[in-house]
């Protein structure tokens, strides 16, 4: 890279020193003939800046571990996005400033950073949110356990809108599903969002309505922008229904998910959250009736322990008398009749309403693609953390049972 | 209500009304402070509220109902995600 045409000396002269001058020149030289730095690209964030009356600016773009001077002259692009701490991408050249041997850039147009200046934006308007109260916990409502409507505001063609449907058919088919349609990306979504929770609380002054769920699968960071929008953050906060929001994946964090009264980690996850499981309830409905029976059993023979106490104490105190011991004769005798008719009558409305039961039973559970787990000893399974290791496990289905082995056990909380 | 505290008891409204009854009942059956016939009526309104739980959670069938809304049509925005 040496430039003979720079040196004011023939290669057979001792070395003589160079003036300042030159060796800058030489610098100069080298950075303008590299390709990469005679023309770069750089993204960085803003610092220092300053726009004396000339109209330069001046300032210095940093990541994390650099810094390097720089200058945009007045008549370069984009002198508007220069402030302190915003994220930019600035196209320029590598250069020594003579008079004090910096190295700057010198830049001739600067642009906002795509997503970069997105995030520092959405960062800014989570912290005003935050302030106003909108992520205040205290401020969430549960969700009702026994939902009788629940509204969803989502794309009516989106795989969301089938999934649910298809949770809550398997989960819980006690209620309706209420449709608000609205369109989930692109830059007119926040509008259908608002206008959708609009006709809801329209809807929802002559009619019930549970919870709604407010939500669109997974997509790019671009696609999900409607669910941080500052109006649709707003308006999920001021609902009146309870409001679950459900964007994207698991990973993906939205303002919605802030101010949103739950947040479930997806779509199909919010439909499990708002319904409980049918299987769940036809098993606690059946404890129940056990309860019932023993707890019915209790009290009578409680009640009968009690009589023969008395009976007892009757024999024991009363005075030898023939017509004493008629009465007491006579009062067993007809307390045991009743007694025996009574729980006769009871054993049979049991029975009953047992057979009935029994009727309903669990096979048309079984019949809408259940299966009961049992571990090796019959007992039912009810938790995966119960589930040991390579244990035998038997699937029973409508038609038959299945037995298998236990893989992995993974419960979730 | 010319009633007096041992008639019918009132059909369950919806599955949330007759699941928390019956829990409700279970408990007041199985706390033991009930008269013999309170215990029986106890058990005879579980028995019925038990029958309405499960033939509504067997004979559910979903409802879909689809809200309309102007605004999406308009603008016709079909999207898919």
């Amino acid at each position: 890279m040496y430039d003979a045409a720079h040196s004011p000396q023939s290669p057979t002269d001792q070395p003589q020193p160079r003036s300042i001058s030159e060796v800058s020149q030489l610098i100069q030289g080298l950075l303008k003939s590299d390709p990469q730095l005679a023309n770069v690209t750089m993204i960085g964030e803003v610092s220092g800046h300053s726009q004396p009356p000339s109209g330069h600016s001046y300032f210095s773009l940093r990541d994390s571990e650099s810094s390097l001077r720089c200058v945009m002259f007045r008549y370069g692009r984009g002198h508007q996005y220069l402030e302190d701490g915003a994220l930019v991408v600035c196209q320029g050249s590598a250069n020594i400033y003579a008079p004090r041997g910096d190295l700057q850039i010198v830049v001739t147009s600067t642009e906002p950073a795509g997503v970069g200046d997105q995030q520092a934006q959405l960062e800014e308007l989570k912290r005003k949110l935050r302030a106003e109260g909108l992520y205040d916990p205290s401020r969430k409502r549960p969700i009702p356990q026994f939902p009788k409507r629940i509204a969803v505001i989502t794309s009516e063609q989106g795989a969301v809108w089938h999934d649910i449907q298809n949770i809550i058919r398997r989960r819980y088919p006690l209620m309706e599903l209420l449709l608000v349609p609205s369109a989930v990306q692109g830059e007119l979504a926040p509008v259908t969002i608002i206008e959708a929770f609009a006709d809801l609380h329209e809807f929802a002054e002559t009619e019930h309505v549970d919870a709604v769920i407010v939500g669109r699968g997974g997509g790019s960071p671009d696609d999900l922008m409607p669910y941080n929008d500052e109006m649709v953050a707003r308006t999920i906060f001021a609902s009146r229904i309870p409001v679950i929001s459900a964007v994207g994946h698991e990973t993906d964090f939205t303002i919605a998910d802030d101010v949103a009264d739950l947040r479930a980690p997806t779509p199909s996850a919010a439909a499990e959250l708002v319904s409980p499981d049918i299987a769940g309830l036809t098993y606690e409905t059946a404890d129940f009736v056990q309860r019932l029976m023993r707890g019915l059993t209790g009290r009578v023979n409680l009640a009968r322990q009690r009589l023969d106490l008395t009976q007892d104490r009757l024999a024991e105190n009363a005075p030898e008398t023939q017509i004493f011991r008629e009465r007491v004769d006579d009062l067993r005798s007809r307390a045991q009749t009743s007694w025996a008719r009574y729980l006769a009558i009871k054993r049979e409305a049991m029975r009953r309403v047992e057979a009935e039961l029994r009727a309903l039973g669990p096979q048309n559970i079984l019949e809408r693609g259940y299966a009961i787990a049992r571990d090796g000893d019959g007992n039912v399974i009810t938790k995966a953390a119960t589930v040991k290791p390579r244990s035998t496990i038997e699937l029973t289905f409508a038609d038959g049972t299945v037995e298998t082995e236990a893989k992995s056990i993974n419960p979730t909380n | 209500m010319n009633e007096s505290d041992h008639q019918q008891p009132e059909e369950p409204t919806s599955f949330e009304d007759a699941f928390t009854r019956l829990e409700s009942v279970v408990r007041r059956l199985e706390s033991g402070q009930m008269s013999l016939d309170q215990s029986t009526a106890l058990f005879e309104e579980g028995m019925q509220l038990a029958k309405a739980c499960t033939e509504m959670l067997n004979g559910a069938e979903l409802k879909i109902k689809r809200l309309q809304q102007g605004l999406v049509e308009q603008l016709n925005l079909v999207s898919e995600d």
